[in-house]
């Protein structure tokens, strides 16, 4: 009797459960990051609908959620993501993890292949397969007030690292800082931007990637460029520099308090906002400066790629198509500050053409040199390179804040590459 | 089970299948993930290689020999000890000057529980553009005499005490509300004795009201003291665990360690550190407690 009565309750409490929780209404779930290609891609489900007849739930959410969200879905392997935000920096570990099921076959079908930019397509390519379809390939670029350059007597930006110092010391004020660069520890912080200087000058993280992966950063030619770093931050750059990241960079740049930075094409477009910038009218763009050892512009790229355990693989693939397909790309180019695009039809596209020539007339052109002249390994394509990244980047941030001394900063960096590595 | 004092043993079952629900839960989402976690540390799963489920205490050897883990315990333990002082100190003062100061304030008390219902990453993004220089409204009021606000979030210390500070800011109504709870329950007649017999205010303060409060105080900081080894978003969002590795605590250490760099084991072991470590010091707190209450 006791029995039957806790069983009817329970099977009560079940029921109540069940009907009230909602079953899965959509075809697909995507997670993605945000962006402004994110923002921009999650308003086109209908667009989605009306192009396939499936419905997608496309969920935007803060990294730090999307990293824990994956990695528990990954690993659980519920099957409850049918595409999956998937940036180049963590390919190769998802691979080797055995988390992303090959595109290889689908992009391989795709009348419009050879339309994708080959650099940032060819990032995807992993042991021989294709992991994923880029949305977005950001590069490095250079941002100044024609103003404040003018008034110290420079009609153009300055071409390299060294030209860029001394500029940086005769237009630096109190009420303008010469110089702005993300500084603050990270992967895809400090270290999306440091290597800039650093493989100007010749540095390098390995010996001889990829065939000798023993760390090699701790060279005079990184310690070069490091001491250049530190001093532009520290001493031509904004009070707390030190700690700023791209948003504290494209929000001073905006509010006109400091005079050049260089960043990625996303954060440079920022600060080129007409309704943001409070400055537009001085600002100008350049390339990113060079050194001894030539140029070496910032590379990003960001694709869309389908979970090993997706129930559909086929299904998902219709949706990456379409979401990197050239009408979605340059709708959302148009509606969202997103010059990043990774098909050549839509740097084509007259409309497209039109929206960022009026921002700046050099724009979309600077960015095609800009890639051009970036390496795929900017940032070591390796499973192991956001942990390696990132405690790299943890020691630099540590030699600009004056916690260590930039000798001892690359030692404990190239040390702790060693450890990393042979684990 | 014991038999609940007083009540028909007709209403016993009734009220164990009411309880329940409650205990299901505890144990679902409780008691199996902690098990779960001590077990999951004492083996070697890795994200990216897989799992190595032969038991092992490698994770735990490995703690004693890990600079930065150690490193990260200072690091818990400055914004810990700083972060419990000045916030039980902060809401203590608040509590006792609208209770005995300004009684008359009362409809004006929810205006201090605002910063205890902002979530965390909003607290952190405020504080970070209060902290950072060319956003902060602070600086731009000193600049206007010509005085330079140093950068807190560049500096070992600087970082730590903005990290304080801005928990501080976020916390002090819990401390404000439980000790202004406490304080309505000790009887105002000893305070009027105290004041017929010649005391000020302050004599008052020290001798009466404050030692009647230690329970409460002693209760408020084990909480906020917990509450602080977990810190999580204000570091992630302000710092990013840095200058360096300068804000880089127990807590945010084993999340590098589990999501950055897959070892989801040796992040488990971390987390088993903290639970004992809380654990112990919950237990002392509970002990001391007891034996104030005793006296």
């Amino acid at each position: 009797m006791k029995f039957t009565i806790r069983a009817r309750l329970a099977t009560a409490a079940m029921a109540t459960i069940l009907t009230t929780v909602p079953a899965y209404a959509e075809d697909l779930n995507v997670i993605l990051f945000g962006m402004p290609y994110t923002y921009g891609l999650a308003e086109l489900e209908d667009d989605f609908e009306a192009a396939t007849g499936l419905t997608a739930n496309i969920e935007v959410v803060g990294q730090d959620v999307f990293e824990n969200r994956i990695t528990l879905s990954f690993t659980g392997k519920t099957g409850d993501i049918d595409v999956v935000h998937t940036p180049v920096i963590q390919v190769q570990r998802w691979v080797e993890a055995g988390w992303l099921h090959p595109v290889t076959d689908g992009v391989n079908g795709m009348d419009t292949k050879d339309d994708i930019l080959a650099g940032p397509l060819d990032a995807y390519l992993v042991k021989g397969d294709y992991w994923a379809l880029p949305f977005f390939a950001e590069t490095g670029m250079m941002s100044y007030r024609k103003d404040v350059l003018a008034n110290a007597g420079y009609d153009h930006a300055p071409t390299t690292w060294a030209e860029l110092l001394e500029v940086a010391k005769a237009v630096n004020s109190d009420d303008v800082a010469a110089f702005a660069m993300r500084a603050a520890p990270g992967q895809g912080f400090n270290m999306f931007v440091f290597p800039m200087i650093m493989r100007a000058y010749g540095g390098k993280f390995f010996a001889d990637y990829p065939n000798d992966l023993t760390p090699a950063i701790n060279s005079p030619e990184t310690l070069e460029a490091l001491n250049l770093y530190i001093d532009l931050i520290n001493n031509y750059g904004p009070p707390g520099a030190g700690n700023f990241n791209f948003s504290e960079v494209a929000a001073a740049m905006q509010a006109g308090k400091i005079a050049m930075f260089v960043d990625g094409t996303s954060i440079v477009a920022q600060s080129l906002d007409p309704e943001k910038s409070q400055v537009l009218e001085h600002m100008a763009i350049a390339a990113v400066p060079e050194g001894p050892a030539g140029r070496s512009p910032a590379i990003a790229v960001h694709g869309l790629g389908i979970p090993a355990d997706a129930p559909d693989p086929e299904v998902s693939f219709k949706f990456i198509e379409w979401a990197t397909s050239e009408e979605t790309l340059a709708k959302i180019a148009l509606a969202q500050p997103f010059p990043d695009f990774t098909r050549a039809s839509v740097a084509a596209n007259p409309e497209v053409i039109a929206k960022y020539e009026s921002i700046n007339p050099d724009f979309l052109n600077l960015r095609v040199e800009m890639l051009n002249d970036a390496i795929g390994h900017y940032r070591p394509l390796l499973p192991q390179w956001p942990q390696i990244g990132a405690a790299v980047g943890e020691h630099i941030n540590a030699a600009v804040n004056g916690l260590e001394s930039p000798e001892e900063a690359l030692a404990a960096a190239e040390a702790e590459m060693a450890e990393l590595l042979a684990e | 089970m014991a038999q609940v004092s007083g009540v028909q043993p007709v209403l016993q079952r009734s009220y164990r299948l009411m309880l329940m629900p409650a205990v299901i839960a505890v144990l679902v989402f409780a008691v199996l993930p902690l098990m779960g976690m001590f077990w999951l540390s004492f083996t070697g799963f890795d994200l990216v290689k897989g799992w190595d489920t032969g038991l092992t205490l490698e994770n735990f050897t490995r703690l004693a020999d890990d600079r930065r883990f150690i490193g990260s315990v200072w690091v818990m333990l400055a914004l810990s000890g700083f972060g419990v002082v000045a916030q039980v100190t902060a809401g203590t003062l608040i509590a006792v000057g609208l209770e005995k100061i300004i009684p008359r304030w009362r409809h004006v008390r929810g205006i201090f529980v605002v910063p205890f219902v902002v979530p965390h990453v909003a607290v952190a993004l405020i504080w970070l553009s209060l902290f950072t220089p060319t956003l902060s409204p602070i600086n731009a009021f000193f600049d206007l005499f010509g005085i330079t606000v140093p950068a807190f979030l560049t500096t070992r210390w600087g970082a730590i005490s903005a990290i304080v500070i801005a928990d501080t800011w976020a916390s002090f109504p819990f401390v404000m509300l439980l000790i202004l709870a406490a304080l309505q329950g000790i009887s105002t007649d000893l305070d009027e004795a105290a004041s017929i017999d010649g005391a000020s205010k302050m004599q008052v303060f020290w001798r009466i009201t404050l030692p009647l409060l230690k329970p409460a105080l002693l209760m408020v900081a084990l909480f906020r003291f917990i509450e602080t080894i977990k810190h999580f978003p204000l570091i992630y969002v302000m710092t990013n665990g840095g200058p360096g590795r300068a804000t880089q605590a127990t807590n945010y250490y084993a999340f590098i360690q589990t999501f950055q760099n897959s070892k989801v084991s040796y992040g488990a072991a971390i987390a088993v550190f903290l639970f004992i470590f809380a654990a112990i010091i919950s237990f002392w707190v509970a002990r001391m407690n007891s034996r104030l209450s005793d006296a």
